[in-house]
């Protein structure tokens, strides 16, 4: 019983602790997808936001460098010792120009103005990357080259970007173009330190997909680090989430180079996603924290109380009698108002079992007394009817002893209405009514009376011999050929009082027994043997009644128990 | 027992949210000491640009030292003595000697230092990664570089270390292995010089002297290429022999476009100075390498016709 099912509290607990789960993990669900959402709204934004900023300053850059271009050119119409003097000044205030140099139309170095030096190193192989005739013969009016080495001076090899741009000058002078070397530490000085979050980073490509600069160069040219230029060079300006990676995409006031920005959501979403789950372990540890209270609460107040209400009642059902019930003090309303029901319904059931058990006593005890006032009209008949013979035969002492018998016996039988006489009393009933057999019988038994002295003050119930001689004389001794034997005793047993009754008689059967212990006797009036047992037993309880062992063909052994008695009043109240 | 469970609930809680807040804490950077064969080189310091780069990247603490000539590894084993000194984490090595610099890593190996090398291998056991050229690898390249002349007879001066170096040896290896495959070559000529391109190109200047026959000059590393290429020059063999130097010195680079050096092998200094660092981090990190599996940063074949194509410039030329 006690390990099937399921605890109340634990049920109780279980299904809060379930509600509040699915509630609280469906929420952080849809909080996180809306939060990664909005995440990945901002971070494009502030991607964008990035790359728009960083192109406009390099706007500026490129503005500023075009600006440079048009002072060169109208330079470039001027005497050349006014181009040196002016070129004196300009490299010492533009140290991010590595050199300026013109070209005739043929691609030939014409002039070249630098800090590094005079522009010997091409004289080796006439290699010279700051002029790509080939692609002034697609785009003669100038362009902006990729990345590549400075190549006309010696033992030194600066990686420059080159701005190209046609001069209009009469055709005498020789020159045609003009290049700008610029280093790309200065551009770097714009973009090496934007970028959106602590590993995105912006570089900048041509629209072929070159990269022009890129804050990790060194790394990409030893092919430490790649990067898709070729393939986002084809994409328009905007943000793009490829996977955990964010590209912005911007392309620069000067139509050639473009500006992208990457950045790394993962950045973004583990610090959030920590967060999260910082906040979720929190919820979750209250969550059981506010379970455990409730179930202990609960358990208080609902599940012990209904335990223990369970409990009271199997013990209730065991011993009814000395059941005693307090209802709990702490327990929900409804389970008080169980709990004091049910203490009244116990009250109520105790006082309805005391009645009835006192009813009960009532009735059997006036029963009883009804049947003791009785007396058996054929053992009248046939007393009076012997006494009347005798009489007629002359036999007068005989007569008269029977008839003093007669009287003894009704005398001890009423007793002035006392339901206990003493024992020396019911002795004598018991030897007037053996004596008035005994002629009946014409002789046909013996009898004797073996009582110890100290017993015979002592109190007992009235005619409670009389049956069980009455027993003996009809179903032991009648139709005895031999002389019958019956022998009364009456002794002590500790506290109580043992009174036998023995025949030699023809005994009985266990079933004759059992009969004479259950049945009324319905045939005759007076008391039963049945009715002594049911009397010692509703006086004295069941410790005390009959026993009868019996032989067939060897005798009859009647053993009354009863306590020690001393005063009637002792026992008429129970 | 309701009473515990609480209090084990508790406890729990408490001890995940702590653990939450310790992941939240960053430890202090991991300190990586970078010990060098040489600090004078242009190979080294590529090697330092590219450590440099990584150490931006992995947030970590770098130091960088090493001896000024490449011999001298009892400074390098003091510098080894310092990291350990100063609790270092890890150690990017580069041995100048296999055998002499084998008991100080050991030391610091023993010490709980990772190390990771880079360039020059070490006689030890404790090393977590190899990371560099595949010297025989090279070794054959430049044999494939020497063996580009169209020359009948062909006789080969090569200058190597004159230490144990791990690096020179395996080198020389690959680079016999494939001179003695090409029927054209009758002679090979090994002379040991300092590390030292001054040094080198006295040495290359008397082998050529005493065998006139070379026509194919071989120079091991950057100073002994360097030796070699000045050698040349200085003798004016430009057309005649044909000098094979190692890595990208700017003097190299000139040479090479004059004519007076016909092929450079250039390896990537930057990749082992960054990877160097990389992994010493990831070792760090709790990441497992094979040491005995060598990370090979790429070797290229550089001559005049290829030096100023974008690949060309990329290998030769540092940027910024």
């Amino acid at each position: 019983m006690k390990n099937r099912g399921i605890r109340m509290s634990s049920l109780l607990t279980l299904s809060n602790l379930a509600i509040v789960l699915l509630i609280l993990s469906g929420a952080v669900f849809l909080f996180a997808r809306t939060y990664q959402q909005q995440l990945i709204g901002t971070a494009r934004t502030n991607s964008l936001r990035t790359v728009t900023q960083v192109s406009s300053t390099v706007n500026d850059y490129l503005a500023e460098i075009n600006a440079v271009m048009r002072t060169l050119e109208e330079e470039m119409t001027d005497a050349e010792k006014r181009r040196t003097d002016f070129f004196d000044v300009f490299l010492r205030t533009r140290p991010d120009v590595v050199a300026v140099s013109t070209y005739d139309p043929a691609g030939n170095l014409s002039h070249c103005y630098s800090n590094l030096g005079p522009p010997t190193g091409t004289r080796s192989d006439g290699i010279n990357l700051s002029l790509d005739l080939q692609r002034l013969f697609s785009e003669p009016d100038g362009y902006v080259s990729a990345p590549h080495v400075v190549t006309f001076f010696q033992d030194v090899y600066p990686w420059v970007i080159t701005v190209v741009s046609r001069l209009d000058l009469e055709e005498e002078s020789g020159e045609r173009w003009i290049a700008l070397d610029i280093s790309c530490s200065d551009i770097s000085s714009y973009i090496s330190d934007s970028g959106v979050g602590r590993r995105g980073y912006c570089y900048l490509i041509d629209t072929y997909g070159n990269i022009v600069y890129h804050p990790q160069q060194q790394l990409i040219y030893s092919d430490l680090k790649t990067e898709d230029s070729v393939r986002i060079a084809s994409l328009e300006d905007g943000s793009y989430v490829e996977g955990l990676v964010i590209y912005a995409v911007k392309t620069l006031s000067n139509g050639q180079w473009r500006l992208v920005g990457v950045s790394f959501l993962q950045e973004f979403l583990t610090e959030s996603l920590r967060q999260l789950g910082t906040i979720l372990l929190i919820l979750a540890a209250l969550v059981l924290l506010a379970a455990l209270l409730i179930s202990a609460v609960m358990s208080a107040v609902l599940s012990h109380p209904l335990r223990d209400l369970e409990h009271a009642m199997a013990q209730f059902e065991e011993d009814a009698d000395r059941f005693n019930y307090d209802p709990p003090k702490i327990a929900v309303r409804e389970i008080r108002h169980l709990s004091v029901s049910f203490r009244d319904l116990v009250l109520k059931v105790q006082q309805l079992m005391k009645t009835v058990r006192e009813e009960e006593i009532n009735l059997r005890k006036t029963e009883l007394r009804a049947l003791q006032a009785q007396i058996n009209p054929h053992f009248l008949y046939n007393t009076l009817d012997s006494i009347s013979w005798m009489c007629e035969q002359g036999k007068n002492a005989e007569a008269v002893e029977m008839v003093n018998a007669l009287a003894r016996l009704f005398r001890i039988s009423i007793s002035r209405g006392h339901e206990l006489i003493p024992i020396r009393n019911e002795l004598q009933h018991a030897e007037s009514y053996l004596e008035i057999q005994a002629h009946r019988y014409k002789n046909q038994f013996t009898w004797s009376i073996d009582a110890e002295e100290s017993c015979l003050d002592y109190l007992c119930h009235k005619i409670t011999l009389q049956p069980i001689i009455e027993n003996a004389i009809y179903h032991g001794l009648n139709g005895l050929v031999d002389d019958g034997e019956i022998l009364v005793s009456i002794r002590e047993d500790g506290e109580d009082i043992l009174f036998t009754v023995t025949d030699n008689g023809s005994g009985m059967t266990e079933e004759q027994i059992s009969a004479i212990m259950q049945k009324d006797r319905s045939d005759r009036a007076g008391i039963g043997i049945k009715n002594v047992n049911d009397r010692l037993a509703i006086y004295f309880g069941p410790a005390y009644g009959i026993q009868i062992d019996s032989e067939p063909d060897c005798g009859t052994s009647v053993l009354i128990r009863m306590p020690k008695v001393t005063e009637e009043a002792d026992y008429e109240k129970k | 027992m309701r009473k515990n469970r609480l209090l084990l609930l508790f406890l729990l809680a408490s001890f995940l949210l702590s653990a939450c807040g310790q992941a939240q804490e960053r430890s202090s950077p991991y300190r990586i000491y970078l010990i060098s064969k040489s600090t004078s080189t242009e190979f080294w310091r590529s090697v330092f640009a590219g450590a440099n780069a990584a150490r931006a990247e992995y947030n970590v603490e770098l130091t960088i030292c090493g001896p000024e000539t490449e011999e001298d590894y009892l400074g390098q084993n003091r510098y080894i003595e310092e990291a350990i000194e100063n609790h270092a984490d890890a150690i990017v090595f580069s041995a100048i000697s296999y055998t002499e610099n084998a008991p100080a890593i050991d030391a610091a190996a023993e010490a709980g230092i990772k190390i990771v090398v880079i360039d020059s291998d070490v006689n030890s056991s404790r090393v977590s990664a190899r990371i560099g050229t595949d010297n025989i690898q090279a070794g054959r390249i430049t044999a494939a570089a020497a063996l580009d002349t169209d020359a009948a007879h062909l006789s080969v001066g090569i200058v190597n270390f004159a230490l144990v170096s791990r690096n020179g040896e395996e080198r020389e290896i690959g680079l016999r292995e494939e001179l003695e495959k090409d029927s054209r070559v009758e002679r090979i000529y090994t002379v040991n010089s300092l590390t030292d391109h001054d040094a080198a190109r006295m040495s290359a200047i008397s082998l050529l002297e005493e065998h006139p026959e070379i026509n194919i000059l071989i120079g091991l590393n950057e100073p002994l290429g360097v030796g070699v290429a000045e050698a040349s020059e200085e003798l004016d063999l430009g057309g005649r022999v044909r000098v094979i130097s190692f890595d990208s010195n700017i003097r190299c680079i000139d040479l090479l476009r004059r004519g007076a050096v016909s092929a450079l092998i250039v390896q990537n200094p930057y990749a082992m100075g960054y990877l160097g660092v990389e992994t010493a981090w990831k070792v760090l990190e709790g990441q497992s390498f094979s040491p005995d599996r060598l990370i090979d940063t790429a070797t290229s074949i550089i001559t005049r016709e290829n030096m100023f194509t974008m690949e060309g410039q990329r290998t030769l030329f540092s940027f910024g």
